[in-house]
């Protein structure tokens, strides 16, 4: 259907569209033309993505300006997807287009989709290697640019991918057509005619509307300085499935270092100084070559870099591109010799059996006074490597994974010497282990700066997900000022789904996950028995979810002695989520499996695992979802400690506030597994007696908050079953009734849908005017603590 | 029969809607003296059950009435303004009125020679006691009424029975026409005693085997009541799906606990209707929707006589002779028991107790023509009557009584609020017209025609009553 919002014509790809997708669209259409960032919260299963996709395009195709869409979102289903939902779009734009010029301006709309080598590739060698690191190294070596010279001037004297090459002869922008193409569509297209899929996109990258791709390509400032270092400046980023952002952030400019990787790295070393050995003797001008653009300066080589064209690299900061590199590594075994003495230092730093937490200052300072290796080098590390096996034109390198990570992170530790990072080593995995496994983790505690050079570079950045509450975390952590930001509330016809507190057990003894009461047999057995009740009142499949793998299986093996796993199996089939992929991946098909043909299954998982975050549970395969205990992150860790003394003293964030913020989104993200619709239905059960307090209900997200009545938010195991099992009675019949209400509401005029939306629009209106007077009032009145605004919102 | 039967159907129909207003409360026995049906049986049921409580210990069934789940009796009934319950009553007649309302009015090819199999849960879970007094011993009261109901509308079909008992499908009863039959192979309790895991599979391939022989032109029909909410199957549940829509089968469930993916799956591919009971009244409405034929689908009509001839299906039918008390003794072919009453099939001579059967020597259907004209009414409904909603309907010749039971027309109290009253599908005057012949009816008897007699008794017998005085 179209409509107005505003000025803009929006085509919207449905007859239908729910109240809360206009709303939607109305404050993000606010949002681009204030040239701001939001942060909007809407419920999981109402068509966030294609109104997302389809206000933007509409908004690209409406003004001159072209702004191009980067779209980024969390894993390559969900990119999968959010394509397929651009190609609906685009064909049902093409189709209702008026004139036939438009028509032609709408099959010029091109979008894609770009991910990792491993998922792309069609060697037929290359393609079945099972690490993503390993491919990328293969396909680099058939692919590099020296590799390919060599290759055309001396066929067969080097291996080269065939599909790679067939890229060559096509002109820039035309390797694919225009349209809309999925991942599959690439791969189909690519094997056709023999292109590299990977490449083909990476080659289009500048000539698309849409990219659709992974949150590192834009957050990683490694891999964003390959990939996306061409996007305009106006472009509109959108951030979807954004709950974890903040984490994502935080990995990309964290770097583990472990033993074996230390020890892999010193090979390396030693490696790279026989290499070094032998290219003296037989192509010594090759080094001069080198040394002699290293005395240049990297300013040089990199002088089409000029700093509009490229989004500024927080690795390599604009001060250390005009330096030149630094003497003492300029020449190759210099440099190869510093290595080694980094990586000596880094051992004998692991053979401390205590634990030391420090800030890169000191770290360097000790650096110093130890091996003489000063700042300015080290700063210079990670780009010396490159520039050296650039040289040597090293194959498989792979191998030399570990020592890039150390160069990069000798890199990092140089360059943030300031705030925001720390630097921990932890000898013992455990608390208990008396073996040492020594890890280096170089942490850095302040999200925003790797998302800084997003929110300068780009205008409109959009971030979006089903639970992102409370709203106000995020710009504060993230240190932007949003235009806009809103939470919409699911309008139902029934009510769904059910959520319920449950506080004690059926003996009245409360039931919590907290630390000193946890492994209490009494908590255990009451949490047993909420999962034997369940697995009685509950048809096919349900999910529960535990804070840590550590505690389920602390929990499960007292659940085996006490005979409550045996009591489960009569009535459902238990699987259980392990840390291992493969192992998951099979429990969870076996667990659908049992769910479709009617045996009924039970998924023991762990929030914050693969299952909690990115796998649905959509209608029968989660009909009810239990989280037994609040999934606090382990606060003994040090890495997670130093993170809230920063939070604390940067930005003012209380430790239990973002604590509980954290973990509300996490158990909010768990229970939004099983609503993937509107015509899904399921039951949500929180099983703790602290789900129950006041300031725990007003983290969770407004869309679930509406529907936990008073009566549901303190109850007995047995009180939640008399509701459980009325609800699922209910909720059952309804969806008889329900779907003939559906199909009567589909076969309803069109017309009248027409005069709905304009009534609709009228009203909408009004309400954006009203948004707007009290958006204003809200930024005036920034002295309201947070606790009461999120209760006032709450209220209603 | 007509009496007796006109009270048992009020009173069912009146007790099937009402009992969610009068739950018995008490876990521990009196189950109301209201309740005479199968009364007997549940005092039975009561001293199995403490037998087993007693052996088990507690702590597995519930033995304590305060330990079972809350029941809010009340709650479902809503008084109006003036406390009255006056508006609950009216509501429940009139969501009837309106069930019937959406019934089509013309006439549906519907399947005359039905053949049904039951199928009961008899898992441990039908133990549970969320229905009163049990799942367990409602269902098989509810069977009870539903099989002789059953073969009360559908004179010409056939029940058999299949129990799903500790992972296996038992086959409880054979298909038979004769209700006495089936009555009696569900009639001993103890026997049925639920136990272990139900196999949906099992079960549904029990029941399509007994059906693989019957003729094209019986319908195949499976009504599952399910109380649990797992199926343990031996083998893929999904390939036995098929094979009933394959092979025609209507699969329909009643479930008694929640809606479940494969129940429902079977029910939308194999055209037969899904429901979960919310409380016991809705439990037998949902089982007695079942009743009813169901309507021949195109599908199945085309299929077996080809596009533009659904109607050219004969078959054969025998009216027996019927045997007078006085006849002399004989062994009849189906018991071999002496008896001097019994029927005579016309074809081979042969006797037998009862009809509608097979003859088991020659095989040929044998039904009494009272059997076939009660089949009839199926297929040619009366029309639902009109409602009238104000007076100006009424002419000055209009009587002031109903035209069946010559009673005054009992004009309701809501009248003075007619907001609510007429879109309930209630008429304020208490007044039903048929619309063929234009007598008017009250209420009463717009229940009765409708849900008994399927027929109107003025449009075949034009003669006015005469007023009383």
């Amino acid at each position: 259907m179209k409509f107005n919002i505003d000025d803009l014509p929006v085509v919207f790809p449905y007859d239908r569209i729910y109240p809360e997708q206009w709303e939607y669209m109305c404050d993000l259409k606010r949002t681009l033309d204030a040239s701001g960032h939001c942060v909007l919260e809407m419920p999981s299963g109402t068509g966030k993505t294609v109104s997302l996709l389809s206000l933007i395009v509409s908004y690209q195709q409406f003004y001159p300006t072209k702004r191009k869409l980067i779209y980024c979102s969390r894993t390559v289903p969900e990119i999968e997807k959010a394509l397929a939902e651009l190609k609906r779009l685009m064909a049902y734009r093409i189709e209702h287009a008026e004139t036939e010029e438009e028509k032609e301006n709408e099959r010029n709309f091109t979008g894609l989709g770009l991910t990792s080598r491993k998922n792309l590739c069609l060697h037929p060698e290359v393609s079945k290697e099972k690490k993503g690191r390993v491919v990328d190294a293969r396909c680099r070596d058939l692919t590099s640019a020296a590799a390919c010279e060599k290759g055309r001037v001396n066929p067969g004297s080097v291996p080269l991918c065939d599909w790679h090459e067939g890229l060559n002869e096509l002109e820039p922008g035309t390797q694919l057509g225009r349209g809309i193409w999925t991942l599959s569509d690439v791969e189909q297209h690519g094997r056709e005619k023999g292109l590299c899929p990977y490449f083909a996109i990476r080659r289009m990258m500048p000539f698309v509307n849409v990219v659709i791709y992974s949150f590192h390509y834009l957050l990683d400032p490694k891999v964003a300085e390959q990939v996306s270092k061409e996007l305009s400046k106006d472009s509109i980023v959108v951030f979807d499935e954004a709950h974890n952002i903040d984490n994502v952030c935080i990995e990309s400019l964290s770097i583990d270092l472990t033993r074996p990787m230390l020890d892999s790295a010193a090979r390396s070393v030693s490696r790279l100084g026989e290499k070094i050995e032998e290219i003296k003797v037989t192509d010594a001008s090759k080094l001069q070559d080198e040394y002699a653009k290293l005395v240049e300066g990297l300013q040089e080589a990199d002088a089409a870099r000029d700093e509009d064209a490229f989004m500024s690299n927080p690795v390599l900061p604009d001060d250390l591109l005009k330096e030149a590199i630094p003497g003492n590594i300029r020449k190759a075994e210099h440099f190869v010799a510093f290595l080694k003495r980094f990586v000596e230092y880094l051992k004998t730093r692991m053979r401390v059996l205590h634990v030391v937490a420090e800030t890169p200052l000191s770290f360097l300072q000790h650096l110093k006074d130890i091996t003489f290796i000063e700042r300015r080098p080290l700063k210079f590390c990670a780009e010396r490597l490159q520039s050296l096996v650039r040289t040597l034109s090293l194959t498989q390198l792979d191998e030399y994974y570990a020592l890039q990570k150390v160069a990069s992170f000798a890199t990092l530790v140089a360059t943030y010497e300031k705030v925001g990072f720390l630097l921990i080593l932890e000898p013992f995995e455990t608390e208990s282990s008396t073996v040492p496994n020594p890890i280096f983790h170089f942490t850095c505690l302040d999200p925003s700066l790797a998302i800084k050079p997003v929110f300068e570079r780009f205008s409109s950045v959009v971030i979006t997900s089903g639970t992102i509450s409370p709203l106000d975390m995020y710009p504060k952590m993230l240190q932007f000022t949003p235009v806009v930001q809103e939470t919409y509330a699911m309008t139902l016809s029934r009510n769904s789904f059910l959520p319920l507190i449950i506080t004690r057990g059926s003996d009245q003894v409360a039931i919590s996950s907290r630390f000193e009461v946890r492994n209490d047999p009494a908590v255990v057995r009451n949490f047993g028995s909420i999962l034997i009740e369940y697995s009685k009142i509950v048809p096919d499949g349900i999910v529960a979810f535990f804070p840590s793998y550590l505690y389920m299986e602390s929990i499960v093996a007292a659940w085996n002695d006490m005979g409550i796993l045996n009591e489960v199996w009569k009535h459902k089939l238990i699987f259980v989520e392990t840390p291992d992929a493969n192992e998951t991946s099979i429990a969870l098909e076996n667990y659908r499996r049992a769910c479709d043909n009617g045996r009924g299954a039970i998924l023991l998982s762990v929030a914050r695992g693969k299952v909690s975050e990115g796998i649905d549970f959509d209608h029968n395969y989660g009909r009810a979802v239990i989280m037994f205990g609040v999934p606090y992150q382990y606060t003994e860790s040090r890495i997670l400690k130093a993170r809230l003394e920063y939070l604390r003293d940067a930005y003012r964030i209380r430790e239990s506030e973002f604590l509980g913020f954290d973990a509300m989104r996490n158990a909010a993200q768990c229970v939004g597994r099983v609503l993937r619709g509107k015509t899904d239905w399921g039951l949500m059960v929180f099983a703790d007696k602290r789900f129950a307090r006041s300031d725990k209900r007003a983290k969770l997200p407004r869309w679930i908050n509406q529907y936990i009545t008073d009566t549901a938010a303190n109850l007995s195991t047995d009180m939640a079953l008399v509701l459980s099992k009325l609800f699922m009675r209910t909720i059952s019949q309804s969806s008889t009734e329900n779907q003939t209400g559906i199909s009567l509401w589909t076969l309803e005029d069109v017309l009248k849908a027409q005069e709905k939306r304009k009534a609709l629009e009228i009203d909408m209106g009004m309400q954006a005017e009203r948004d707007e007077e009290i958006d204003e009032d809200e930024y005036g009145d920034s002295g309201l603590p947070d606790e009461i605004l999120a209760e006032m919102e709450v209220d209603p | 029969m007509p009496p007796r039967r006109a009270q048992d159907h009020n009173y069912m129909a009146v007790d099937s809607d009402s009992d969610d207003s009068f739950i018995v409360e008490d876990g521990d026995g009196d189950f109301g003296a209201d309740r005479t049906r199968g009364a007997k049986s549940k005092g039975k049921g009561k001293a199995v059950q403490k037998g087993k409580d007693k052996g088990k210990g507690k702590g597995k069934e519930q033995p304590y009435s305060w330990e079972a789940s809350y029941t809010r009796s009340w709650d479902a009934v809503q008084e109006d303004e003036g406390g009255s319950l006056q508006t609950a009553v009216e509501d429940l007649l009139a969501r009837g009125r309106r069930r019937r309302l959406l019934g089509p009015s013309t006439a549906i090819r519907r399947t005359i020679i039905r053949h049904l199999i039951l199928i009961l849960d008899l898992s441990a879970s039908m133990l549970d006691k969320d229905m009163r007094p049990s799942r367990f011993d409602l269902t098989l009261e509810y069977a009870r009424a539903f099989i002789t109901e059953w073969f009360d509308q559908n004179p010409l079909g056939q029940i058999g029975i299949v129990g799903m008992r500790a992972g296996l499908g038992e086959r409880v009863c054979d298909m038979s026409g004769n209700p006495q039959d089936v009555l009696k192979h569900i009639s001993d309790r103890v026997k049925l005693e639920p136990n272990g895991e139900p196999s949906l599979q099992n079960a549904i391939e029990m029941a399509r085997g007994s059906m693989s022989h019957l003729p094209s032109h019986s319908s195949r029909e499976v009504l599952v009541i399910f109380g649990s909410l797992t199926s343990c199957d031996p083998g893929n549940i999904h390939d036995t799906l098929d094979a009933c829509v394959k092979d025609r089968i209507r699969v329909s469930f009643v479930s008694l606990a929640a809606e479940m993916k494969i129940c429902r799956d079977f029910c939308v591919k194999t055209g037969g209707t899904f429901g979960v009971a919310l409380n016991e009244g809705h439990f037998k409405d949902l089982l007695f929707e079942g009743i009813p034929p169901p309507v021949q689908t195109g599908a199945a009509a085309t299929a077996k006589t080809g596009p533009g001839n659904p109607a050219a299906d004969l078959m054969q039918m025998g009216f027996p002779t019927r045997l007078p008390d006085t006849a002399p003794p004989a062994l009849c072919v189906c018991h071999s028991e002496l008896k001097t009453e019994g029927f005579l099939c016309p074809r081979c001579g042969a006797k037998l107790c009862d009809v509608p059967t097979d003859c088991d020597i020659c095989g040929l259907m044998i039904v009494s023509s009272s059997h076939l004209a009660r089949s009839y009414h199926h297929l040619f409904p009366v029309k639902p009557y009109e409602v009238l909603m104000d007076k100006s309907s009424l002419t000055i010749t209009s009587p002031s009584v109903c035209h069946a039971c010559a009673l005054p027309f009992r004009e309701s109290q809501q009248s003075k609020t007619p907001a609510t009253a007429p879109a309930e599908g209630l008429s304020p005057l208490g007044r039903y017209r048929c619309p063929d012949c234009g007598n008017d009816f009250c209420a009463d008897c717009d229940v009765f025609v409708h849900e008994v007699m399927h027929v109107c008794p003025s449009c075949h017998d034009p003669k006015p009553i005469p007023q009383p005085s």
